[in-house]
């Protein structure tokens, strides 16, 4: 029960977590004429954390009812949250060999009707608009080019 | 150039035509972000950065100052319509507007935190040309000790003022300390913590950190609140019209707390929140019908307002003349400076006078446009809010997306940006501020190089630090800053305490 408390479990992790930043900041190669080298920032933010971790789990301080509310989640929603998620990595993962356009008016179509939006009509004139307008904006007003994909413009 | 002979060259840029385009879109766009429940300036700012790449950086960042104040302003208007306020700096302004606008005075509260917000824009622009071009002139002597201790000061400043837990404040400035030593270390070329991995050796754009922890964790928040109806707000929302004997009543308030709103906006890590908080509890301690508060008074709505809009001119004093950003918010605009290739600084004024003084002066004309253009069209842009939520969500990550992928033209910076977005909604459930983190990722960079400096000036020897008495009475003070509030217990703020105390 000693890690009853979430800010135990979290001051742990963080331990956990400054360990093995300072691990990895001893591996940084020194230099022998470098009077302040690229390693000493690392190693004291490593142990700063550290201690910080320690002090998180000693302290005595108890969470508030609003701290406990902002980490009661649903496991529905955390389902729902998960599906984004997952719309994301696949939109990232087709963007440049689909294209733009296609895939953000996917996106945005697939998104909204997942989480609850049955008006199909809107949701796809808002869609296509949408991606559209930002295609034409960057790639002709702006000239930051974004990717085609198959589409021939 | 004199402030004056300045501000008149301001007023060139700002009064040429892109320039009032440009201001006016600004205040236009960011009052439409900033009514969203849930996105504020930082997100605002963050999401219209890649839309500035291609333009002069002048007009660019006018419109980017217009991003931010309009964000302020339609944060007061979702709090006054809905109680939810856009932001945490506009929560004080709901514990009297949103009973006003359930009496049906809606259009009387929005009028007053209009009034209030331009009386404390406009005063704060007069003092911020007045401080600005003071404090750079003695910035000009500060070598990198000195600016290591001002940064210093910056970041415990506000990781000890931010709300809840100091600990966790500090916690989360060290990692985003951390974030900034990937890649490779710019002055001995060593690669930090790449992996080998070569989209890694330029290390992480603070627009992925700024969209990832601000942008894409308040959608998480957005998607589990996506059922709330927008509803609250009646499509009637009653007369614009002050009488004489609210203007009266407002009167006092406004002009207190418009100077204490830009002193607070001003010290580093106090921002528009605290000042808006402290508004509001000054002005129910002195008032003489103190029980009114919280039930609809004109006072207890002025004020944080004033105090607010006031802030927000005071946290451009040291990002402008000192090149250290006070807050989060200030901390991505000054990401948006350095995209845009403009240093602020103790040089702003002298190497880029058109960018300071057409700051200054879009901010004067920034205001009247909140006043005399978004009071009309409140009711209109009030419309925004019932956009259904699933479709705004979708929108969001949408831009953030965009906005990040048009920086680097690399997915691997969009799966980075998940990575953010997943540690911001962590953040925020476990109750870590984020606005440490953004804070010290952009002042870390800086810190690190003016720390090394120093220490090969003086060849090693960490004495430099306390040597000369300016940096040494900044490290005094960033020390007191950290001590104090871990020894005292710490008040509180809390959004729906309407008894607030201090």
């Amino acid at each position: 029960m000693i890690l009853r408390p979430i800010n135990r479990k979290l001051g742990l992790a963080l331990f956990f977590f400054a360990g093995v930043y300072l691990f990895l900041s001893y591996q940084i190669p020194s230099y022998t004429y470098a009077l302040v080298d690229a390693d000493v920032v690392p190693k004291g933010l490593g142990f700063l954390l550290l201690i910080l971790s320690i002090l998180l789990f000693v302290q005595k301080k108890e969470e508030t009812e609003q701290e406990k509310e902002k980490r009661t989640i649903p496991k529905k929603e955390l389902y729902v949250l998960l599906g984004v998620a997952g719309f994301i990595l696949i939109y990232i993962f087709l963007l440049e060999i689909v294209g733009f356009v296609i895939m953000t008016a996917t996106f945005v179509f697939t998104c909204s009707s997942f989480l609850g939006y049955k008006k199909y009509k809107v949701s796809v004139l808002v869609a296509i608009i949408f991606s559209l307008l930002l295609y034409f904006l960057f790639n002709y007003l702006l000239l930051i080019h974004l990717p085609p994909g198959v589409l021939p413009f | 150039m004199g402030s004056m002979e300045g501000l008149f060259s301001g007023f060139q840029v700002a009064f040429s035509i892109e320039g009032i385009l440009f201001v006016f879109l600004g205040v236009f766009i960011g009052t439409f972000i900033g009514m969203m429940p849930g996105l504020g300036p930082i997100s605002a700012i963050a999401i219209m950065i890649p839309v500035t790449y291609s333009m002069d950086p002048a007009l660019a960042l006018v419109m980017m100052a217009g991003v931010y104040y309009g964000a302020v302003f339609g944060g007061s208007s979702s709090s006054i319509l809905l109680n939810a306020p856009g932001i945490s700096g506009t929560v004080a302004t709901a514990f009297d507007g949103y009973p006003m606008a359930q009496q049906g005075k809606a259009g009387k509260a929005l009028a007053i935190a209009a009034i209030a917000s331009f009386t404390g824009g406009t005063i704060s622009v007069i003092l911020l040309m007045l401080f600005t071009p003071l404090l750079a002139s003695v910035a000009v002597v500060f070598g990198p000790a000195e600016y290591f201790a001002l940064m210093l000061m910056g970041l415990t400043a506000i990781s000890s003022l931010s709300d809840g837990s100091t600990i966790k404040a500090m916690i989360s400035a060290v990692l985003g300390f951390m974030a900034v030593t990937i890649g490779i270390d710019a002055q001995t070329g060593t690669q930090r913590f790449t992996f080998g991995n070569i989209n890694l050796l330029e290390g992480i754009d603070f627009l992925v950190i700024a969209l990832g922890l601000f942008a894409l964790a308040e959608v998480c928040v957005l998607i589990f609140n996506r059922k709330d109806s927008s509803g609250g707000m009646s499509g009637n929302i009653g007369s614009l019209k002050l009488s004489r004997e609210d203007v009266n009543e407002m009167k006092g308030p406004v002009t207190r707390q418009s100077f204490l709103g830009f002193l607070l906006g001003v010290l580093p890590g106090a921002g528009a929140t605290i000042a808006s908080f402290i508004a509001y509890v000054t002005e129910k301690r002195i008032a003489k019908r103190p029980e009114e508060f919280g039930k609809g008074s004109i006072k207890g709505l002025a004020a944080p307002e004033a105090a607010n809009n006031a802030a927000t001119g005071g946290a451009f004093v040291p990002l402008l003349s000192l090149g250290i950003p006070g807050s989060g918010t200030t901390a991505v605009l000054l990401g948006a400076f350095l995209v845009l290739g403009v240093q602020p600084g103790p040089l702003l004024v002298q190497d880029n006078p058109e960018v300071f003084w057409g700051i200054i002066a879009s901010m004067y004309i920034g205001n009247v446009f909140l006043l005399v253009l978004n009071l009309p069209l409140i009711p209109y842009i009030a419309k925004v809010l019932k956009v259904p939520r699933p479709l705004l969500i979708s929108l969001v990550i949408m831009f953030s997306l965009i906005g990040v992928y048009a920086i680097s033209f690399n997915t691997f910076d969009l799966y980075i940006l998940l990575l953010f977005g997943v540690a911001g909604f962590l953040m925020r459930i476990f109750s870590f501020p984020a606005a440490p983190f953004i804070l010290a990722f952009i002042l870390g960079g800086m810190m690190e190089q003016a720390m090394r400096q120093s220490l090969t000036i003086s060849n090693g020897d960490w004495l430099v630090f306390v040597k000369s008495p300016i940096s040494a009475t900044l490290i005094g003070v960033a020390l007191l800053s950290l001590i104090i509030p871990l020894l005292k217990k710490k008040p509180r703020l809390v959004a729906d305490d309407k008894n607030l105390k201090l």
